[in-house]
């Protein structure tokens, strides 16, 4: 062995330069493209040519609707868009870790609420939608709307309501109260469902109630955003819907025990003439035979029962190469009522632009439930401390319902975690 | 070149041993066992055999019963992961044909391309595992204590970054080599690679030393050189422990996220793990069926690998050899 | 095997002389016969390969000025052939490719962690200095209230020879007025321009560039401001899509040479003082930031963090408690069923532990949900159908939440310690066994004094980083319990079933928010408790394997 060494040097040292001109040839490839870029740079081209490539995350559902509206752009203006499927519940903690090394898209679906985390990481950009904004629902530039800045292109409200079971109960409720009344009368096995968890209650789903009390989390500015400096959940109308939680549980018409599989399971079976819940969950139940009215949520307290609005939309990175295709392919694209009602019609959640809101309002009368309660919604917040808040919040209304100590106390002992959490 | 003959004597003689025993096996079962469980009397059956089969059967109950709602699911197209009514109510197939008929979401590439990094990723571990083991066993040298030790440390650390830090490094790796970089299943397949050394380095680490040394000097002294020794006369005899750490590099590959999640964008390329997730992480368009009957499909690689690796791992192959 | 006694060290040469000559006859048979010409080839093609490809990837990178990763990247392939090359160093040639892998992949993600702990990289500081200040004037941008969309051309200098690159932004106003301007020229009227649809299409001394030109120089576009006067405070035009051009004033002035920014609102002044984002005086952060070394900053905020000091001490007794008892309830389990079914009389024993391994083969969350709903306290299976009706609050309170979260747990582990045991048993002689066979007692006894020495031998390593494993197993109690039930009225985030690591994420991801820095502090602060825990162990376990 001791003998051979050198040869084995010598024959290491000529397979590693032959592949070093196996290098050199794939390093060619690279120097052609550049070329092609210096034959666009000449603009003596006058057909689109591909000047560039949009890189586009989405998820599963939206992936085929945009391919359609990707192949347009293609054909339009020569720049491929590259649809890259992401799931969509991990887009977001992806695009904070991807934007700033480079690798990142140009633009990403998601939802309005994660904004606070998007903008305060500076990694998505203002979308300037001009006159077009009056072209979408009030609700939905109101969500994507975060520090005075339109952050992208909305394409979807979703909102809960109540699904009633027209063949067991057959007229709306006026109010929470009425609603128990009926749901008894009509002799099913629950009056009333809505999804919670034994640990974290569900402060979305039961938002409503707490706004008909008339306790938002956050205080308001003028332009309708959030202000987080402004803790309005701890008022008096809070320490009384704290208290009808309280009584509720005790009676029974809330139980963490019942989770959001459990409900929709009751309520598909026919055990519950009533569910609030989402559009989301609609499609089972029809598939099940059972005749599904939308109404609005009726009121606990004296004031209106406004449930929270999430709106998707498609956002921009502040790091794209390719800010002035990518805006392009948004607001002349992805705000297309083409685009929008293609959208719409996959997702089955009320579309964003009120062209095809309207419509779609007319043609289904779910959509139309659902866009009724969702066209007086308030959007979810977006700040970044608003992973701290549901934790608070979810956790005592569930000590709450389950009768965990005195309903005021628990409520105002939350306020103050929430009011620690957002300084 | 020459010394084949005496190596290979050695192994024949492996072989005969293991064809004996089984023999034995086979001869001691159609005569002793089939009449005997009729002759036998109640109370010898029960101490030798009867017991385990109750302790089996509440296993199997233990075992297969959170399942059960899963296949239950499964086969119950829209419907919710618990029932709280009743098991089964709802028996059809839909999910099973939806779960093939999504172009979005492609199950069939999903379960090639597991299959294809589970196995090529388990057999790397074992190979990496194997060599390291031997020479943990079998050779003494400066910081291998230490060096053992470190092994399982280094997987003890938290990995609440591993996801930030493996894509920094798989993106550097793509600015050089594209193809093993971001969004290719063999940088996947090296990732997992990278934990090949650990924990099951230990366990055929230990079972190594089971193996009597006398076995590697006898073959030195025939002149077998140590990769042939280690390759041919060692690695059988281990064979119940590769094909466990086989098994548990498989699982663990399968049930992988959070790096596959990362490093594949390309739903064609993607793993169950990461594919399924897709019809359940979204809380407003939650598919369970899908999702359930996509997990048992999935449940049948390691089923069939454990199937196929059962008579390794419990061939006692070892045990009529050692002595 | 002589040849490792590279080093010069007493202990080592004391090991080498211990060698019986036996060995090192046997060592020096080892090199002779590998060093086969088959063997030899092989050898050259790899390592001709592993140095190719590690010359081209030093070149990429040095090309891309990675001085350090190409250097390291050169050096280790020299190593490795070094390694391959040389006559002995035997354990290296063995360990050499499993390390390699474990070097780049998982020491890397210690290593990076190590370095994120120093930094305060989290939610506002995600990135270098400049992105913060493009994204900050990003942001700033506002559109003045109630302006005009202007329908906006890009000219660029015509003329071949004297062109620069200089772009133009023309629009034509309210009046039908013209007005071309660019970065440095506020508008100014043009007389000699062509206007079609309300839009410039030609203007004298000027091209109007195409829209597959202006996708060429998209960056250029989007980064032009035009002055709409002389007078600063009227805004500039910029646009976005090459088509539509909006008047911006913006909120924030950067100042580069002061590196500062400026409130145009309010006149503050937000300077870099170090802390990772513009501040101003009154210590008001102007975000995003950037990332930054923040020293020994996150071990402190670990140590001394509110929230986590009230429970810490009942959590790591928690945490401790409940590896321990996985790891106690899932070997014991596994270990009876696999001597259970190690019995060679029993010939349905295959299809039993065919059906042991299915807990495994199921993804881990997708049980834990299960779980939940088998415990859920009014609907689930357990009280319902095994307990009669009863209302046992199995995940709600807190002392039954622990006995559930360890029940899930020795479910979902029991099947590979069942594997890993039925593994081990096969290296022990059957002869050990057959007295065991007896009968009942007597084959107990000999279990233990035979059978069970030589499994924990050989499995303690096993045990130990399966408690490491446990005590990072942050997915189970994520799933089944979140962390809960928790104490409301105490106004802490932290459950009874959280465990070290939950607890930690709650507090560097949940709390506020993603704090990455903390996190690490936090990660190498458990990883010293469970490594020196589990380091005392193996030296407990020293006295066991030198029985072997």
């Amino acid at each position: 062995m001791r003998t051979h060494a050198p040869d084995i040097f010598r024959i290491s040292a000529v397979l590693s330069i032959s592949a070093l001109a196996l290098t050199a040839c794939g390093g060619d490839g690279g120097d052609n493209a550049a070329n092609a870029d210096e034959a666009d740079g000449d603009g003596d081209t006058a057909a689109p040519e591909a000047a560039g490539e949009l890189e586009v995350w989405v998820d599963a559902d939206r992936a085929d609707v945009l391919a359609d509206a990707a192949s347009d752009f293609e054909d339009d203006t020569g720049i491929a868009v590259n649809l890259v499927q992401q799931d969509f519940a991990e887009v977001r903690d992806q695009f904070v870790s991807q934007v700033p090394t480079g690798e990142g898209p140009d633009i990403a679906v998601g939802a309005h609420d994660w904004l606070g985390v998007l903008v305060t990481n500076g990694v998505v950009a203002p979308v300037e939608l001009g006159d077009a904004a009056e072209d979408f629902e009030d609700v939905a530039i109101e969500a994507w709307t975060y520090d005075g800045q339109v952050y992208g292109v909305p394409y979807s409200i979703e909102n809960i309501a109540l699904l009633r079971n027209a063949d067991l109960v057959d007229q709306a409720p006026d109010s929470f109260d009425e609603m128990i009344d009926l749901g008894e009368e009509s002799g099913a096995s629950y009056p009333f469902l809505v999804g919670l968890d034994a640990q974290t209650a569900d402060p979305y789903h039961l938002y409503p109630f707490q706004m008909s009390f008339g306790a938002p989390v956050f205080g308001q500015n003028s332009d309708g955003s959030y202000d987080a400096e402004e803790l309005t959940i701890g008022n008096e109308g809070g320490v009384e819907f704290a208290q009808w939680l309280s009584d509720q549980g005790e009676a029974g018409t809330l139980s963490t025990n019942i989770d959001g599989d459990l409900a929709l399971e009751n309520f598909v079976d026919g055990e519950s003439p009533f569910l609030l819940t989402g559009p989301w969950n609609v499609p089972a139940a029809e598939e099940a035979g059972i005749n599904v009215e939308v109404d609005g949520i009726p009121a606990a307290g004296d004031q209106e029962a406004q449930p929270f609005a999430g709106v998707q939309g498609f956002f921009l990175s502040a790091q794209s190469e390719n800010t002035l295709a990518a805006t392009t392919f948004l607001v002349d694209y992805v705000g297309s009522p083409e685009v929008q009602q293609s959208l719409y019609e996959v997702g089955g959640r009320a579309p964003a632009l009120t062209e095809s809101f309207e419509s779609a309002m007319a043609e289904d009368d779910i959509v139309a439930g659902f866009g009724e309660v969702g066209a007086e919604a308030v959007p979810m917040p977006a700040i970044p401390e608003m992973g701290a808040v549901w934790d608070y919040w979810g956790a005592s209304q569930a000590a709450i319902i389950n009768g965990e100590g005195d309903p005021a106390g628990l409520w105002e002992q939350m306020s103050e975690d929430i009011a620690e959490a957002t300084e | 070149m020459a010394v084949t003959a005496p190596g290979s004597t050695l192994i024949a003689g492996e072989q005969t041993t293991a064809v004996g025993s089984a023999r034995l096996r086979r001869q001691r079962y159609p005569r002793a066992e089939k009449p005997a469980l009729a002759r036998r009397p109640f109370k010898k059956w029960w101490r030798e055999t009867g017991w385990r089969h109750l302790v089996g059967a509440g296993v199997v109950v233990f075992s297969v019963f959170p399942l059960v709602y899963v296949l239950s699911a499964s086969l119950n197209p829209g419907g919710t992961l618990i029932s709280a009514n009743s098991l089964f109510s709802r028996v059809s197939l839909g999910s099973y044909v939806e779960l093939f008929n999504r172009p979005q979401q492609p199950y069939a590439a999903w379960f090639l391309n597991t299959l294809f990094i589970g196995l090529t990723a388990s057999a790397g571990s074992v190979l990496l595992g194997a060599l390291a083991a031997y020479a943990f066993s079998r050779m003494r040298f400066t910081g291998r204590r230490v060096g053992l030790i470190t092994l399982v440390l280094v997987q003890m650390f938290p990995q609440l970054l591993a996801m930030v830090a493996i894509f920094l490094l798989m993106m550097g790796i793509s600015e050089v080599f594209p193809a093993i970089g971001l969004n290719s299943q063999i940088g996947l397949i090296m990732v997992y690679l990278g934990g090949a050394l650990g924990v099951n380095t230990y366990l055929m680490y230990g079972f190594f030393n089971t193996v009597p040394t006398s076995i590697d000097e006898a073959a030195h002294i025939d002149g077998a050189g140590h990769a042939r020794i280690f390759f041919t006369i060692i690695l059988p005899l281990v064979s119940p422990i590769l094909a466990v750490v086989a098994l548990l590099s498989l699982v663990a590959s399968l049930s992988e996220f959070v790096i596959a999640s990362v490093l594949l964008r390309d739903p064609e390329r993607q793993t169950l793990a990461v594919g399924l997730f897709q019809f359940i992480s979204q809380e407003t368009s939650q598919n369970w069926s899908v999702f359930a009957a996509g997990a048992v499909l999935a449940a049948v690689i390691p089923v069939a690998l454990f199937l196929l690796l059962q008579r390794y791992i419990v061939s006692g192959l070892t045990a009529g050899s050692v002595k | 095997m002589a040849g490792e006694t590279t080093s010069g060290r007493p202990k080592q040469r004391a090991a080498a002389r211990r060698m019986t000559r036996r060995q090192k006859q046997a060592s020096t048979l080892i090199d002779a016969t590998s060093s086969g010409w088959k063997l030899m080839l092989f050898k050259i093609v790899v390592l001709g390969l592993l140095c190719a490809t590690a010359v081209y990837a030093a070149l990429v990178l040095f090309m891309n000025q990675r001085w350090l990763v190409g250097s390291l990247v050169i050096v280790g392939a020299a190593g490795l052939t070094w390694i391959y090359l040389k006559r002995g160093a035997l354990p290296a040639k063995y360990l050499a490719p499993g390390l390699v892998f474990l070097l780049i992949f998982q020491i890397f993600v210690v290593l990076y962690s190590g370095y994120v702990a120093f930094t305060n990289y989290g939610t506002g500081h995600n990135s270098t200095k400049d992105h913060a200040i493009q994204a900050i004037m990003l942001q700033a941008q506002e559109r003045v209230p109630d302006s005009p969309t202007y329908e906006v051309s890009v000219l660029e200098d015509s003329g071949e020879l004297l062109s620069t690159d200089e772009l133009y932004l023309a629009i034509v106003a309210g009046d039908g007025e013209v007005l071309i301007g660019s970065e440095d020229e506020p508008l100014e009227p043009s007389s000699a321009a062509t206007v079609q649809d309300g839009r410039v299409v030609a203007a004298e001394g000027y091209d109007v560039l195409e829209f597959n030109e202006l996708l060429n120089r998209q960056t250029e576009i989007t980064d032009l401001s035009v002055a709409m006067s002389e007078d600063p405070n009227a805004g500039y035009l910029r646009t976005q899509d090459g088509r539509r051009a909006y008047v911006y004033t913006s909120r924030y002035i950067y100042d580069e040479m002061a590196d500062t920014m400026t409130s145009s609102e309010t006149g503050t002044v937000y300077s870099d003082t170090g802390e990772g984002a513009f501040v101003a005086d009154d210590g008001e952060q102007l975000l995003p930031g950037w990332r930054i070394n923040v020293g020994l900053d996150n071990f402190v905020n670990a140590v001394t963090e509110d929230s986590i000091r009230g429970p810490l001490i009942y959590v790591t007794l928690w945490t401790f408690a409940f590896a321990f008892l996985s790891v106690a309830t899932t070997f014991a389990l596994g270990l009876f069923l696999a001597v259970v079914f190690n019995d060679k009389r029993m010939t349905s024993r295959k299809y039993y532990r065919l059906v042991m391994i299915l807990p495994y083969a199921f993804p881990g969350f997708l049980s834990a949900l299960v779980w939940a709903g088998m415990m859920n306290q009014e609907f689930g299976f357990l009280n319902n159908v095994l307990f009669g009706g009863a209302s046992i609050p199995w995940l709600t309170d807190p002392w039954l939440a622990k006995v559930s979260i360890l029940i899930v747990n020795l479910w979902l582990g029991f099947p590979y310690m069942f594997l890993v045991c039925t593994g081990a048993l096969q290296s022990i002689p059957e002869e050990l066994t057959e007295a065991a066979q007896v009968d009942g007692a007597k084959a107990f006894q000999a279990f233990r004094s035979i059978k069970l020495p030589l499994l924990l031998t050989a499995l303690a390593p096993l045990l130990i980083s399966s408690f490491a494993f446990n005590f990072n197993n942050f997915n189970l109690v994520y799933m089944l319990t979140g962390g809960g039930p928790r104490d409301v009225s105490a106004g802490v985030s932290v459950g009874s079933t959280d465990i070290l690591i939950s607890m930690v994420y709650k507090v560097a991801f949940v709390g506020a928010q993603a704090d990455y820095g903390l996190a690490s502090a936090f990660s190498i602060l458990i990883f010293i408790i469970v490594g020196t825990i589990s380091v005392l162990a193996f030296r407990k376990t020293k006295a066991l394997e030198e029985l072997n």
